[in-house]
């Protein structure tokens, strides 16, 4: 070795050690945070049947309204019915596809008299009454439409896309919540096993 | 460099670093004063998603459910029976995890505050050792006025043997 030669830098080798550790943490992180997001759900958007809400078993919220031939609603005096309330929106295009369905229900359920379910349809907020109106004259339908000018009652249930329906037993407690559209047999089996159960306790 | 340059530069470094601190303790701790119910009503919607549109607040979205919610924070604003985190946890209850704007600080969700933090600590230290390291590698480089003053010394220290 001449004396001009230039002395290399040691490698550490701590610096070689500590590298891979350092690269599987990040690539763990980053792993993690795939898995949490494409586990994820993206929302009640891809929700469409039975689903749930924080106000299954637990008394239904206060619902106090008017419907649009202007009686006063108030949901805890219909303790001791059966109550289905559909969430509508007139503009809707799921809502107005399901209709003739809600049509067959609701006459299914008159054809058992008093113990049959009690259908509400429950409106969103600034949805346009005169078209609500219209809709129900051309489709069917003479179960009342209840007002939520204030939004009240679509948060208190946590609705945020319709249709979503909810049934509510006698004693005014909230056991089901279906999210999209709902056919007449689907919900008459549902209001049925709901019965069965009450029924059973 | 020497001693005389680093005691020169870092008053300057010092200065900075106290003035970005108190301005940053200034703004943090500055009251705004109270809050209009319009201001409250604008604050907590502007901190909650819209439940069925992306990437949307409930402040800006034209969503039906998201008009109901401006209603009832209204409606609870008013009230005044509810602190703005209160309300905002009642929306999320009804609505879930999902129009949570701010991740809790709680829980699993408070990683998303403290991966951050816990990484530009990481970095920072991580820096402070590898600039130490390039410096002390640069300093074992021995440049051309370093031969130069070895090969004086082997000189002279030859000159003194042949002496």
């Amino acid at each position: 070795m001449s004396d001009t030669e230039v002395p290399v830098a040691p490698v550490e080798p701590a610096r070689r050690r500590v590298a891979p550790f350092v690269v599987l943490a990040v690539v763990v992180v980053l792993a993690a945070f795939f898995v949490v997001l494409a586990t994820s759900s993206s929302g009640p958007k891809d929700k469409v049947g039975i689903v749930d809400s924080p106000l299954l078993g637990r008394v239904a919220p206060t619902v106090r309204s008017t419907t649009l031939d202007g009686v006063p609603f108030d949901l805890a005096r219909r303790k001791g019915s059966w109550v289905v309330i559909n969430f509508f929106n007139s503009t809707c295009g799921p809502c107005r596809a399901e209709h003739p369905e809600l049509v067959k229900f609701s006459e299914q359920q008159q054809g058992f008299g008093d113990s049959g379910a009690e259908l509400y349809t429950m409106l969103q907020i600034n949805n346009d009454i005169d078209a609500v109106n219209k809709f129900f004259s051309d489709n069917g339908g003479d179960w009342p439409i209840v007002r939520d000018d204030d939004g009240t009652t679509n948060v208190a249930f946590g609705v945020a896309l319709v249709p979503e329906t909810f049934i509510v037993n006698p004693d005014g407690v909230v056991v089901l919540r279906w999210a999209g559209e709902i056919d007449s047999d689907m919900l008459s089996r549902l209001v049925q096993q709901q019965r069965d159960i009450y029924e059973a306790t | 460099m020497s001693s005389a340059a680093n005691l020169k530069r870092w008053p300057g470094w010092v200065l900075l670093f106290l003035v970005v601190a108190c301005f940053l303790a200034y703004g943090t701790a500055k009251d705004a004063g109270p809050l209009t119910p319009e201001q409250r009503v604008e604050e907590i919607t502007k901190h909650i998603a819209c439940p069925v549109c992306d990437g949307e607040t409930v402040y800006e979205s034209a969503n039906p459910a998201s008009a109901a919610i401006r209603a009832e924070v209204k409606a609870q604003v008013a009230a005044g029976l509810r602190s703005d985190d209160e309300i905002v946890a009642y929306v999320v209850q009804q609505f879930g995890e999902q129009t949570q704007l701010l991740p809790k600080a709680s829980g699993f969700d408070a990683l998303v505050w403290m991966l951050p933090a816990a990484a530009l600590v990481c970095a920072g230290v991580g820096l402070f050792f590898a600039f130490r390291r390039w410096k002390r590698n640069a300093d074992a480089i021995p440049d051309d006025d370093d031969r130069a003053m070895v090969e004086k010394a082997l000189a002279a220290e030859v000159n003194l043997d042949g002496s």
